[in-house]
């Protein structure tokens, strides 16, 4: 494994990153998803987690967005640790899984009122406005989620998890299923987040021409281990100057050698 | 047609392997024990053998009356797949046989060969079972003969019902309008009844009752108007009363005949149905998923947008959110209204009706008091359990969005607090409602005098209070068990589109069991505290008013202790709920 982190920019192990992980480890039974992983994420950085089927990036994400108990190590967003304070810890965070889950019988307004009174949004009408102006779904806001587009159900979901200004952002194959439009709005939604309001990202995605366009940084995961860790010049200078994919494809298929 | 039986084959051994396998699980050998046990003792013991030793469920005295109203039965549930057929093809694939199938180079006629084979497992089972609960009709004959004669009529009603549809369908197909085919219906049932109205007027008059009334029904259909008219059904259920193997194998031939001509209409139907099919595919993959998420039919309409009971501020108590989220989906303010003045019109008819009753208590007014009055005391009894169980499948819904969840930032008791108490509070006001226009009624017979009517009330106000915490305490148990045991209340058989099996079964029962030991155990010290109070009160010399408040308030506090410390319990374990382990 080549560990090719710089200073100032991603650090081994728990720093003083915007999410900060040391160590961590899940195991399911006896079967280990995700051993020994550390890494931070420093605001306005987006992280590309990279891997093959099965390499515990969900796993990943579920553990850091607090879905789901670590067995060992320790997970810091925004400065809470996920285990001892959770609660601070998720009101700085959003989780977008691939699919977006919307209640049937709400409409899209009324998804932006609940998410409001969960989190505590004072001026959530404002903002709500604001962002669904931004997503081209302010004539859609009475609209139920069964009468919305995959596309559209997406964006109500990004509004939802952008409503309480998150600092820290987890998005599991955010792209998956978007018509190409929707994939390059969703792309400088994402971008923007981190630019103008220095929120720290992580995204798992196989789309990997994609994350080069949107990643600072990239952690490439393996059977629940890291084995790469940097900025992407760092990583493609370790590999020769290949493209990610290449080296995605190199890193995927050492096995397949054995 | 090899392909097809290796899919029948194979899933059926697949599945029992399945359920062998998973027995080597205490909780579903547990399930599987109690469920064994249930049908042995409940099915089988009492409801089965105990008809052998009943002498009059078992002679042929009145057989032959039994027999043409079985037929007469029968004729009425096959009349069903013509007066209220599917729209369309009633015929059911799934959507891995949609998939896997209907592209395939098969003919339709194979399809539905499958599809009919594929029933007999089913069918097979729903007859053992109508073996067993029909033990106490039985009229001679064995279980064996029993059982291939509910078979036959199953069959024979099974195919009738696809053939009608597919009949139907081609009609529509052909262009011939509903009007029209209703039209057609209502003439044919108009010549039909004339042909009855003039059979019965010839009848001799019977005596009054309902017994006398069976009787006359018989004779109709034995006269010689309308005999020939039952004789095909007939014919279909007459081995259900063969007596002996040798009455049983001459009376299975002509049944046998009439299942095989079923047979070949519906094979020989070149309806189209694959559209239905798909349609129909797609609507069972829709109720599966809804089941899979703990859905019940207060939320599986959709339409148009509900309006919110009440306006939700952006700021303040986070369970509230998930009240209003709850009240949106149990129907929001168009459909809690029209309850609401349901219940008032229902109510001002109970009051008129008490004040009508206590003038004039002439026999029709106190029928129809009896009736609402009962249907409300009815409605009551079992809401105790119903809006527990409801309550806690809303928290089961909410727990399959778990992944969300998790991500909220509020304690787990708030979550299940919120969840528990949109249907705590709908199921209040039904009870309430109830209990107030049962009581109304009821009191036009226990205080005919009019007196003492304020007193009456008291007790009844009691228990009014008493509810919300009642029904927030009856949820508790059903909510922690999904939360604690998700796997025992996964309704993963569902998904696979199969039924849940015996073990399933028991551990619904065992479930239920301890549902209603736990609710026993909860109201000890609520009844004790609460007859502490009424003794307290007697001692302090307070009247009966103020015995009653006391007690209420006094019960009220234990059982509001014992429900708070069940919702810290809940969101204990909503808290520690590991999605890792699903």
């Amino acid at each position: 494994m080549v560990s090719l982190d710089r200073a100032g920019e991603s650090t081994e192990g728990a720093g003083t990153g915007m999410i900060a992980v040391d160590g961590l480890t899940k195991l399911y039974g006896d079967f280990a998803a995700v051993t020994e992983l550390s890494f931070t994420v420093n605001p306005g950085e987006v992280l590309g987690l990279v891997g093959p089927n099965g390499a515990g990036k969900t796993t990943t994400l579920r553990c850091l967005a607090g879905i789901i108990p670590a067995t060992r190590g320790k997970i810091t967003i925004a400065e809470h640790d996920i285990a001892e304070d959770p609660l601070a810890a998720k009101q700085a965070l959003s989780f977008f899984s691939d699919e977006p889950r919307l209640f049937d019988y709400l409409t899209v307004q009324q998804h932006l009122d609940f998410t409001a009174r969960l989190y505590q949004v004072a001026d959530a009408k404002e903002r709500g406005m604001a962002l669904l102006e931004e997503l081209d779904m302010a004539d859609k806001r009475d609209l139920l989620a069964t009468e919305l587009s995959r596309g559209m159900k997406q964006k109500v979901a990004l509004a939802c998890g952008f409503l309480h200004e998150p600092r820290v952002m987890f998005f599991d194959e955010p792209l998956t299923g978007l018509d190409p439009l929707a994939i390059r709005r969703t792309k400088e939604l994402i971008v923007r987040q981190a630019r103008d309001r220095g929120v720290a990202i992580i995204i798992s995605s196989h789309l990997l021409h994609l994350l080069e366009e949107v990643c600072s940084h990239f952690l490439i995961v393996k059977r629940g281990r890291k084995v790469e860790h940097g900025t992407l010049a760092d990583i493609r200078a370790a590999h020769e100057g290949a493209d990610l994919e290449e080296i995605f494809v190199r890193i995927a298929g050492e096995d397949a050698g054995k | 047609m090899s392909a097809l039986g290796y899919l029948i084959t194979r899933s059926l051994a697949n599945s029992v392997v399945h359920r062998i396998k998973r027995l080597r699980q205490p909780k579903y050998l547990l399930g599987a024990a109690l469920a064994v046990a249930y049908i042995y003792f409940y099915f089988y013991k009492f409801l089965y053998l105990a008809a052998g030793a009943s002498p009059g469920m078992k002679g042929v005295a009145g057989g032959g009356s039994i027999y043409v109203g079985a037929t007469i039965l029968f004729v009425g549930t096959l009349a069903l797949a013509w007066v209220l057929p599917a729209s369309r093809a009633a015929i059911t694939f799934t959507e891995a046989e949609i998939a896997f199938l209907f592209p395939a180079p098969l003919k339709r006629r194979t399809l539905i060969i499958f599809k009919i084979l594929r029933s007999q497992i089913g069918l097979l089972f729903i007859s053992v079972f109508f073996t067993l609960i029909t033990g106490r009709w039985r009229m001679g004959g064995d279980a064996w003969t029993r059982t291939a004669s509910w078979w036959l009529m199953l069959n024979t009603f099974a195919l009738h019902r696809l053939g009608a549809s597919f009949a139907l369908s081609r009609l529509y197909a052909q262009g011939l309008a509903d009007w029209k085919r209703r039209l057609f219906f209502v003439a044919v049932v108009a010549g039909f009844a004339l042909l009855v109205w003039q059979a019965w007027t010839s009848l001799p008059l019977a005596p009054a009752g309902p017994v006398g009334a069976f009787s006359k029904v018989t004779q109709l259909a034995e006269s010689r108007t309308l005999q020939w008219v039952l004789v095909p059904f007939k014919l279909v259920v007459a081995p259900y009363y063969a007596h002996g193997w040798r009455e049983f194998a001459a009376a299975v031939l002509p049944a046998l005949g009439i299942l095989l001509a079923h047979f070949l209409w519906v094979v020989r139907a070149d309806a189209s149905f694959e559209d239905a099919a798909i349609e129909n595919a797609r609507r069972r993959a829709k109720f599966i998923a809804s089941a899979q998420k703990g859905e019940t039919r207060f939320s599986t309409k959709s339409g148009k947008a509900r309006v919110p009971l009440f306006r939700l501020r952006a700021t303040g108590f986070q369970a509230t959110a998930f009240l209003w989220k709850s009240l949106i989906r149990i129907g929001g303010k168009r459909t809690l209204s029209r309850w609401a003045a349901f219940f008032l019109a229902l109510a001002a008819t109970a009051v008129w009706l008490n004040h009508r009753g206590l003038r004039d208590p002439s026999p029709g007014l106190i029928a129809l008091v009896v009736a609402i009055g009962g249907a409300c005391y009815i409605a009551l009894i079992i809401s105790f359990v119903m809006v527990g169980q409801q309550a806690a499948g809303q928290l089961r819904q909410g727990i399959a969005g778990m992944d969300l969840l998790k991500t909220y930032p509020l304690p787990g008791w708030q979550f299940a607090l919120g969840e528990l108490l949109g249907p705590v509070v709908v199921g209040t006001l039904i009870q309430w409602a109830a209990l107030g226009v049962g009581t109304t009624l009821a009191l036009a017979f226990i205080d005919s005098e009019g007196h003492g009517i304020g007193r009456a009330w008291i007790p009844i106000a009691g228990v009014a209070v008493f509810l919300p915490l009642f029904n927030l305490g009856t949820s508790i148990l059903p909510a922690a068990a999904a939360l604690a045991l998700p796997g025992w209340f996964k309704p993963a058989d569902v998904a696979n589109g199969t039924p849940g099996g015996l073990e399933v079964v028991g551990l619904r029962l065992l479930m239920g069991i301890m549902q209603i030991l736990l609710i026993l155990l909860a109201f000890v010290p609520v009844a004790f505290f609460g007859a502490a109070a009424w003794v307290a009160a007697g001692m302090f010399g307070c009247d009966f008013a103020w015995k009653v408040t006391a007690t209420a308030s006094s019960a009220m506090f234990v059982l509001a202790l014992e429900a708070a410390s069940g919702i810290a319990w809940l969101g204990w374990l909503f808290d520690r709920f590991d999605l890792s382990g699903e």
